[in-house]
C-alpha cells in the first residue's frame, strides 16, 4: 500500500537537494573558482608585470646599431694621428647561396628538357656558382679557397664574415663582382657591410699614448680607450620588433635614435718631437743594451702639455699584435727556437704564453705605468725645497769624506775619494751625495715629507693617459733619518718618469706644479671646441725667487758640473744628471754592482724655460765600453734631440763665440768670378776659409755645391780649372777623436764636419758621428758629430 | 465500419493527437532564457574576435594554413554560424524528448571511443590518438571525447532523474555510474587524453552529486580527489603511469626552470600575460602572439586576451563566463523536472570546469594540461557541439515555470 502523502515528500525532498546542491556547485563555480583566476591574473598583470614586461622587451626587439663617425687624433699642430675611415665588411648568406644554386640546377633542368633556343645557353650548375664565388672571394679578399667554401658550408645561417674592414678598393672589387660576372647577373648571397677602419697615419708614432681598438671597435689602449665615449659619439640605434624567429615586424613599433658622430682630440704632443724622442730612446737602447727599455717626456713648462711622452719597447699601431722592437723579436725566436711546436701544431704553447706578454710589455706606457728609484735627478728637489726653506744658500759649503754615515749606515758618494770643500755651486755640479744628505737633513723630515707631497709625488699625476700611478714611500710616521738621508738624493722611493718631471717642471717654472696633460682641447663633429684644457697650476711649491737660483744651479751642471753631455750649441741649457741603483737587484755571483736606471733631465732656454725633458734608460749594460751614468749615457742623446726640437718651438738659438764655428750657413754660388770676388762672397756668408784647386784665374767649379747649407767652419774647395774629384769620399771613424782631430780627419777625406752638443772644454770627444765609418759619399757631404765627455762622469 | 472510414478515424485520430501533443507543448513553453543566450552570443563574438587577433600571426606565416591570415577565423565562423543556428533550433525543442535519445547517444559515445583506439582509424598528432575523421583532411575531424561529453550528460540526466531518492543508495545511486565513468575513462587512458578524461569524470559526478547520492559519497569523493591530486602532485604518481606528463609538474612549480625548452609553453604564457598589465597593448596588438606563444589560437588563448586587453577587460571575460556559469545553475535550481536540472547541471559544469581549467592552466595556477576555452578556443566541431548544449540549457530554460505575480 502507497502512502499517497509519502511521493510528494519524497518529492520535494530531492528536489530541494538537487536545488540546494546545484546552488553549491554555482558558488563554488561560478564565483569562488573566479576569484581565484583572478587573484593569479592580479599577480602576474600587476605584480610581475614589470619583470614580466622586461623578459618580453627581450625576446621581441632587436636592434640595429648605425655607426656614428670616430672622432680624429690630432696633434698640437693639426697633424692626424689617428683617423676612421670607411671600410667594408664581407660576408656571405651561405643559405641565400644554396638556395639560388639550388635555383640554377632547377632552370637547367628545365632548359635541358624543353631543348635550347638558338643561341641560347645552359645555365651554369649551381655547384659551378659556388665555386665561381669561391675562387673570385678567395682571390680579391686574399683568404683561402678552403676557408670561403668551409664559409658557405654552414647553410643554416645567414651571415657569415669572411672579412673584415677591407680596404675600400677591395671592397668596390667585391661590389663588381656582385654585379658584374660571369653568370650574367648579379651574385645573390654575397653582401658588403660599410663600418670603419682606424688609421694611425705614423704608425709608430705615440703608441702609448694613442692607443688602439679592440675587434669590435672599442678603445682598447691609450686615448682610444680613456676617450672612448667621446671620440666614439653615440651610435644610432634602431629598434624594432621581431617576431620568434627573428623577422622584422615592420608594423609593429620602430624607434630612431640618431647616431652622433665622436668628437675629436687635439692633442699637446708634437708629432715630431715625439718622433724625434723615441728615436733617441731607440738609439740609446741599442747602443747600450737597456733591457728594460726607456722613457723620454718633454713637457711645456709653463702649461704642464706634454710635447712627447714615449716608451721603449714600443709597437706598431697599425698591427699592434705584432712584436715591433727587435730586441723583443729576438726574444720571441729564441722562445720559438727553444720551444718547438707539439706535431700537429703551428704554435708551441711556450711560444703563444711569451708573444701575449710581450706583447703587454711592448703595450705597457712605462712613462707613466712604472716607478723607479729616481736617483739623482730627485736631488733637484732636495735644493729647491732647501733654498726655498733657508736651510742653505749660495754661500753654504760642504765637505765631501766619498761617505757619510747616518744611523749607522755607510752612505757613499760617486767619487769614492771624496769632492773635498765645495760650495753649494759645486756640490751640485759634483751631484755630491754626502753634501745633498746634509742638505735633506737641513730641511728636516717633517717639511721633507711635505714637500714632496707638495712636489705632487705621492698622488698620481692626474695626466689623461692610462694607468697613471703615484708614487711608493714610507708612511709619514715611518719615515727615519736614515729614509730621508736616502730621499735627499733619491734612493729608496719609486716614482714614474712623468711624476718627477712634473715636479722638476715646478722647480724650475717659478715654482708653479701644473698637472700634465696630453689632450688639449675636444672638438665636436663641427669643429666647436667642446672642451679646453685649464692649465692652472695646482700649486704654488716653491718662490719665483727660489726657482731662478735652481735654476742657475742646474745650468752650471751643465755647462761645467756632470752634465756637460747635455750642452746644445746656441742655446742655455739646465739639466741633471743621475744614475739610480735599482733595489734589490744586487747579487753577489751574477750581479756584484746590481742594475742601473741612468736618467738626464735638461730644460731649456736656462733663463727663461720653456721646455723641460727627462730621458731614463732602464738597465743598460756595464760593457758597452761607455762608462754607465746618465751624463755618458743619456746627455748625449738628449743633447742631439734638444738641439733638433728647440729651433722648431721657434726658440731662437744664441751662440757664443765658441759656438759660432758650428753655425750653419748657405753655400754661395761662386763660379766663373775670380778668387778675391769669390772669397769675397764667400765672406760674406760667413765662409772664412778655401782651398784652391789648380792653377786657374777663374773659379770653374765649387763643393760643397751652391745652395748646400753646411757648417761655416767648413773649407770651402774652389776649382781653379782643374777638374772636380769624382772619386768619393770614404768616411772615416772619428768616434773618439778630439774636436780638432775630428775635423782634421774629415776635411782629409773630403768631408765637412758639423758638430754638436759640448763644445770649447777641455775633454771632450767624438762620442757618436751620423754616417758610419768606412762608408763611400760625395765629397763635401756633412758628417754630423756628438761631441761631450766620454771620461767617466759619475752623477 | 469501412476500410475507408477507419482509415479516415485513424488519420483524425493521429491529427488529434498532434494537436494535443503540440498544444501540451505550447501550454509548457516559455520564452528562451534571455539572459544566457546573450551572455552565450556575446562570449560567442568576443571569442571570435581573439581568435582573429591571435591566430592571424602564425595562419599568416604557415604553410599548413596557406598563408591565409584569417584561415583560422574564416572556419570558426562557419562553426560558430552552422553553431549558433544550431543552437536556436535545438532550444525550440521540448528537451523532453532527448530523453529518448540518451541511451544511444551514450552507446554511440563508447562505440566511438573505442574506434579511435583502432589503430588506422584513430588519427594521431603528438603522440595522442584523439581524433576521428578522414585522414589528411583537416575538415570533418572531430575527438569522440567531445561526443562522449554530450553523451554523458544526456544518459546521467536521464537515468539519475529517474531515480530520485534510489540515488541516495550504493547500489542504484553509485555503481551504475562509476562504471560508466570508469569505462569511458579507461578507453579516454587509452588515448591518452588526460584532460578530457579529467572533463568528463568531473561532470559526471557533478551530475551524481546534484542527483543526490549520499552524502558519504561526497565526502568520500571529495577525499579521492584530494588524495589524487596530492599524488598527482607531489607523488610522482604521473611518472608511475608512464611518464606522459612529466616535466609538467616541475614547469608548474618553476615555470623558468627551462625557458628554452621544457617550459617554454609556460614562461611564454606569463611573459604574455604580464606584457598586458591592467590596461593592456590594445586589441590585437600583441607582440607575443608572433610565433613567440605555442598554441596561440588554441588552449593559450587567454594569455593574448590578457596582453591585449590587460587585466581589466579580461576580468571583464571572466566576469560574462560567471554570469554565464551562475545563470546556467540558476535555470537548474528552476527547471521544471529533474531531467531538465540535470542538463542544465551538466552542460553548465561542462562550460564552467573548461573555462576554470583552462584559464587556471594559461595563468599557471594548476599545472598544464591541454583544456580548450569555451567559444574562444579554435576547433570547429568542439565549438559547434559547445552551441548545442548551449541549446539544450536554453530548451530546458523554455519551461522554467514563470514567476506567479502577486
Amino acid at each position: 500500500m502507497k502512502n499517497p502523502k509519502k511521493q510528494p515528500d519524497a518529492v520535494r525532498q530531492a528536489r530541494r537537494t538537487i536545488q540546494f546542491r546545484t546552488l553549491t556547485l554555482l558558488l563554488v563555480f561560478g564565483v569562488a573558482s573566479f576569484a581565484a583566476l583572478f587573484a593569479k591574473a592580479y599577480d602576474l598583470t600587476i605584480v610581475q608585470s614589470g619583470d614580466l614586461q622586461k623578459r618580453a622587451a627581450t625576446q621581441q626587439t632587436q636592434s640595429t646599431t648605425i655607426s656614428a663617425s670616430r672622432g680624429t687624433i690630432y696633434d698640437r699642430n693639426g697633424n692626424i694621428l689617428a683617423i676612421s675611415a670607411t671600410a667594408d665588411t664581407v660576408f656571405v648568406d651561405p643559405n641565400a647561396v644554396a638556395r639560388r644554386a639550388a635555383e640554377l640546377d632547377k632552370k637547367r633542368a628545365e632548359k635541358m628538357a624543353e631543348g635550347l633556343k638558338e643561341g641560347e645557353a645552359l645555365p651554369m650548375t649551381g655547384e659551378a656558382y659556388k665555386e665561381l664565388i669561391v675562387t673570385e672571394l678567395s682571390r680579391i679578399l686574399d683568404i683561402s679557397e678552403e676557408t670561403v667554401r668551409a664559409r658557405m658550408e654552414r647553410t643554416q645561417s645567414q651571415y657569415e664574415i669572411l672579412k673584415k674592414q677591407v680596404e675600400k678598393e677591395v671592397g668596390d672589387q667585391v661590389r663588381s663582382f656582385i654585379t658584374d660576372n660571369a653568370t650574367g647577373e648579379s651574385i645573390q648571397g654575397v653582401h658588403l657591410q660599410v663600418d670603419a677602419k682606424r688609421y694611425y697615419p705614423y704608425s709608430s708614432v705615440a703608441a702609448h699614448v694613442l692607443g688602439f681598438l679592440n675587434s669590435d671597435s672599442q678603445g682598447a689602449y691609450g686615448l682610444e680607450a680613456i676617450y672612448n665615449e667621446e671620440l666614439e659619439g653615440s651610435t644610432g640605434l634602431v629598434v624594432t620588433a621581431k617576431d620568434a624567429t627573428g623577422s622584422e615586424l615592420m608594423f609593429q613599433y620602430e624607434q630612431y635614435y640618431d647616431a652622433e658622430d665622436g668628437h675629436s682630440l687635439q692633442l699637446t704632443i708634437d708629432r715630431y718631437i715625439q718622433y724625434r724622442v723615441e728615436q733617441g730612446l731607440e738609439d740609446m737602447v741599442a747602443k747600450f743594451g737597456a733591457k728594460n727599455g726607456a722613457t723620454g717626456i718633454v713637457m711645456d713648462v709653463n702649461t704642464g702639455g706634454l710635447l712627447a711622452i714615449a716608451s721603449s719597447p714600443t709597437y706598431d699601431l697599425m698591427d699592434h699584435h705584432a712584436i715591433y722592437d727587435e730586441m723583443l723579436q729576438a726574444e720571441l725566436a729564441k722562445t720559438e727556437e727553444e720551444n718547438p711546436p707539439a706535431p700537429g701544431e703551428t704554435r708551441s704553447e711556450a711560444y703563444t704564453d711569451k708573444l701575449g706578454e710581450l706583447q703587454l710589455r711592448q703595450w705597457r706606457n712605462k712613462a707613466v705605468n712604472d716607478t723607479y728609484e729616481p736617483g739623482s735627478t730627485a736631488k733637484i728637489l732636495t735644493l729647491s725645497m732647501a733654498l726655498e726653506e733657508g736651510t742653505v744658500n749660495l754661500n753654504s759649503t760642504f765637505n765631501c769624506t766619498g761617505s757619510i754615515t747616518i744611523a749607522d749606515y755607510d752612505l757613499g758618494c760617486s767619487n769614492r775619494n771624496g769632492h773635498g770643500h765645495q760650495t753649494l755651486k759645486e756640490a751640485v755640479g759634483n751631484s755630491c751625495n754626502p753634501a745633498f744628505v746634509n742638505i735633506g737633513l737641513s730641511v728636516g723630515l717633517e717639511r721633507f715629507y711635505d714637500y714632496m707631497e707638495a712636489f705632487g709625488l705621492m698622488s698620481p699625476t692626474g695626466v689623461d693617459l692610462q694607468g697613471d700611478v703615484g708614487g711608493i714611500f714610507a708612511a709619514r710616521e715611518r719615515f727615519t733619518t736614515l729614509d730621508l738621508a736616502c730621499y735627499a738624493f733619491g734612493q729608496n722611493y719609486n716614482i714614474t718618469p712623468l711624476q718627477i718631471i712634473t715636479a722638476q717642471a715646478a722647480c724650475i717654472n717659478g715654482g708653479y706644479l701644473r698637472q700634465p696633460y696630453v689632450v688639449e682641447k675636444e672638438l665636436d663633429g663641427d669643429g666647436n671646441v667642446v672642451k679646453q684644457h685649464d692649465s692652472t697650476p695646482i700649486r704654488q711649491v716653491i718662490s719665483e725667487e727660489t726657482s731662478a737660483t735652481v735654476r742657475e744651479l742646474l745650468e752650471y751642471v751643465v755647462s761645467g758640473g756632470t752634465g756637460r753631455n747635455g750642452q746644445v750649441a746656441g742655446y742655455r741649457v739646465g739639466g741633471k744628471t743621475g744614475t739610480a741603483d735599482k733595489s734589490g737587484t744586487k747579487d753577489p755571483i751574477t750581479n756584484p754592482q746590481g742594475d742601473i736606471v741612468v736618467s738626464f733631465l735638461c730644460f731649456a732656454p736656462a733663463d727663461d724655460p720653456q721646455i723641460i725633458m727627462l730621458l731614463t734608460l732602464d738597465t743598460p749594460r756595464r760593457d758597452t765600453g761607455t762608462y754607465p751614468s746618465g751624463g755618458n749615457m743619456v746627455a748625449p742623446t738628449a743633447s742631439a734631440i734638444m738641439a733638433d726640437i728647440l729651433p722648431l718651438l721657434g726658440i731662437a738659438p744664441q751662440y757664443t763665440e765658441d759656438q759660432l764655428s758650428s753655425v750653419e750657413s748657405t753655400v754661395p754660388y761662386v763660379v766663373d768670378m775670380d778668387e778675391a770676388g769669390a772669397a769675397a762672397k764667400l765672406a760674406e756668408y760667413g765662409f772664412d776659409s778655401y782651398r784652391k784647386v789648380g792653377e786657374g784665374t777663374e773659379v770653374t767649379d765649387q763643393a760643397p755645391a751652391g745652395g748646400a747649407i753646411v757648417p761655416v767652419s767648413a773649407e770651402i774647395i774652389l776649382y781653379m780649372g782643374a777638374e772636380k774629384s769624382t772619386e768619393l769620399a770614404v768616411v772615416p771613424n772619428v768616434v773618439g777623436m778630439t774636436p780638432a782631430e775630428t775635423n782634421r780627419a774629415l776635411v782629409n777625406a773630403g768631408l765637412i764636419l758639423k758638430s754638436t752638443g759640448a763644445a770649447g772644454e777641455s775633454g771632450i770627444k767624438a762620442i757618436s758621428q751620423s754616417i758610419p765609418p768606412e762608408s763611400q759619399v760625395a765629397q763635401g757631404t756633412v758628417v754630423t758629430v756628438q761631441m761631450g765627455q766620454t771620461s767617466s762622469i759619475a752623477d | 465500419m469501412t476500410k475507408e472510414e477507419q482509415r479516415r478515424r485513424k488519420k483524425e485520430q493521429l491529427k488529434e493527437q498532434r494537436r494535443r501533443e503540440r498544444e501540451a507543448w505550447e501550454a509548457a513553453r516559455g520564452p528562451l532564457d534571455l539572459p544566457f543566450l546573450l551572455l552565450a552570443l556575446l562570449l560567442l563574438a568576443i571569442g571570435l574576435i581573439m581568435l582573429l587577433s591571435a591566430s592571424f600571426p602564425s595562419a599568416q606565416a604557415s604553410r599548413g594554413s596557406n598563408y591565409d591570415p584569417l584561415y583560422y577565423f574564416k572556419r570558426q565562423s562557419i562553426f560558430a554560424a552552422i553553431g549558433a543556428a544550431a543552437m536556436l533550433w535545438v532550444g525550440k525543442i521540448n528537451y523532453q524528448r532527448f530523453r529518448g535519445l540518451a541511451k544511444m547517444a551514450m552507446i554511440v559515445s563508447v562505440v566511438l571511443l573505442v574506434l579511435v583506439l583502432i589503430p588506422g582509424v584513430g588519427i594521431t598528432r603528438n603522440h595522442a590518438t584523439r581524433w576521428l575523421g578522414i585522414p589528411g583532411m583537416a575538415v570533418g575531424q572531430f575527438q569522440p571525447s567531445e561526443v562522449a561529453k554530450m553523451g554523458i550528460i544526456l544518459y546521467f540526466a536521464d537515468s539519475i532523474a529517474k531515480k530520485r531518492e534510489k540515488m541516495a543508495t550504493f547500489k542504484e545511486g553509485i555503481v551504475p555510474y562509476l562504471a560508466i565513468l570508469g569505462v569511458v575513462a579507461f578507453l579516454m587512458y587509452k588515448e591518452p587524453h588526460f584532460s578530457g578524461m579529467i572533463l568528463l569524470v568531473g561532470i559526471g559526478g557533478m551530475m551524481m552529486l546534484v542527483g543526490g547520492i549520499h552524502r558519504n559519497w561526497i565526502v568520500l569523493g571529495v577525499g579521492a580527489i584530494a588524495l589524487l591530486t596530492y599524488a598527482l602532485l607531489f607523488g610522482n604518481l604521473l611518472e608511475l603511469l608512464g611518464g606522459y606528463n612529466s616535466g609538467r609538474i616541475k614547469t608548474w612549480l618553476d615555470p623558468w626552470w627551462d625557458p628554452q625548452g621544457e617550459s617554454w609553453q609556460m614562461a611564454q604564457s606569463l611573459i604574455t600575460i604580464g606584457s598586458g598589465g591592467l590596461m593592456g597593448v590594445g586589441l590585437g596588438k600583441s607582440r607575443q602572439k608572433f610565433m613567440f606563444l605555442p598554441e596561440e589560437h588554441n588552449d593559450f588563448i587567454f594569455a593574448v586576451v590578457f596582453e591585449e586587453l590587460g587585466l581589466v577587460g579580461a576580468t571583464l571575460i571572466m566576469v560574462l563566463f560567471a554570469f554565464l556559469i551562475i545563470r546556467g545553475y540558476w535555470i537548474a535550481i528552476n527547471a521544471r523536472d529533474r531531467f531538465g536540472s540535470l542538463l542544465a547541471v551538466g552542460v553548465t559544469t561542462q562550460i564552467a570546469l573548461q573555462t576554470f581549467l583552462n584559464i587556471a592552466v594559461v595563468t599557471g595556477l594548476i599545472p598544464a594540461t591541454g583544456i580548450s576555452l569555451p567559444f574562444f578556443s579554435y576547433g570547429g566541431t568542439a565549438l559547434a557541439i559547445q552551441l548545442v548544449e548551449v541549446g539544450v540549457v536554453l530548451s530546458v530554460s523554455r519551461q522554467v515555470p514563470a514567476p506567479k505575480a502577486g
